[in-house]
């Protein structure tokens, strides 16, 4: 474990309510993964689910909590990215709360300050949502 | 390989990866107007020219590269460095 719920915010711009990820797992130039506990009070939360662009926002946490690790380690100071476009997604399933969810990224290739980012979430081992997000490093 | 199929291959790839018709890839029209490009696009070029050429692009080679027959110039001499 890399990071917790205690100290992710440390790498990451998001502050609750709009903080997606709990912790993280790895985080290696290529691959970052993470888990997220979904709470009941959680605002993407809707009838006891939690809905898909949670899901989204959590695959972009993962990797600002993966580039603000890696960072810091460098002694760099953290970058600011947002998303750019959100491709090839789809949704198989939604988690309900309490569960807690694994969340991979995968940094498939980068040109200049554009990286294309293939992301997947799972419960169980189940996949629940895969996309590939562009996300601009500014 | 040689440069017509380079362009054969390169047609078939931005056509779908693009959705524009073959016809207007002319190796003097300009590349990045024609297909659209902005600049996110870009990467999506990288990965389709990686995925049928396995050559790895970055953002200075796209400096030399206006035109589609550039951009086939370019392949072909990546792809002879790489033998």
């Amino acid at each position: 474990m890399l990071l917790t719920e205690e100290n992710i915010e440390s790498v990451i711009p998001q502050r609750n309510p709009f903080v997606m990820v709990s912790d993280l797992i790895e985080a290696t130039p290529l691959k970052f993964e993470s888990e997220f506990f979904v709470r009941a009070e959680n605002i993407f939360v809707k009838n006891g689910i939690l809905q898909e662009a949670a899901l989204i926002e959590n695959i972009a946490q993962t990797c600002a909590a993966g580039f603000g690790f890696l960072n810091k380690q460098a002694g760099i100071k953290p970058s600011v990215g947002f998303i750019g476009a959100i491709t090839k997604l789809k949704v198989h399933h939604l988690p309900p709360v309490n569960s807690q969810i694994k969340t991979t990224a995968i940094v498939a290739h980068q040109l200049e300050n554009v990286y294309l980012i293939k992301g997947q979430n799972f419960l169980d081992g189940k996949i629940l949502l895969e996309c590939e997000l562009k996300i601009v490093v500014t | 390989m040689e440069k017509s199929k380079i362009i054969e291959t390169t047609k078939e790839f931005l056509s779908v990866e693009f959705e524009i018709d073959k016809e207007k890839i002319l190796p003097e029209n300009n590349l990045r107007e024609t297909l659209e490009l902005d600049s996110l696009d870009y990467v999506d070029l990288v990965v389709v020219i990686e995925e049928n050429f396995g050559l790895k692009f970055n953002g200075e080679d796209f400096v030399k590269v206006v035109t589609f027959d550039d951009f086939y110039n370019l392949v072909e001499e990546k792809l002879a460095q790489k033998k």
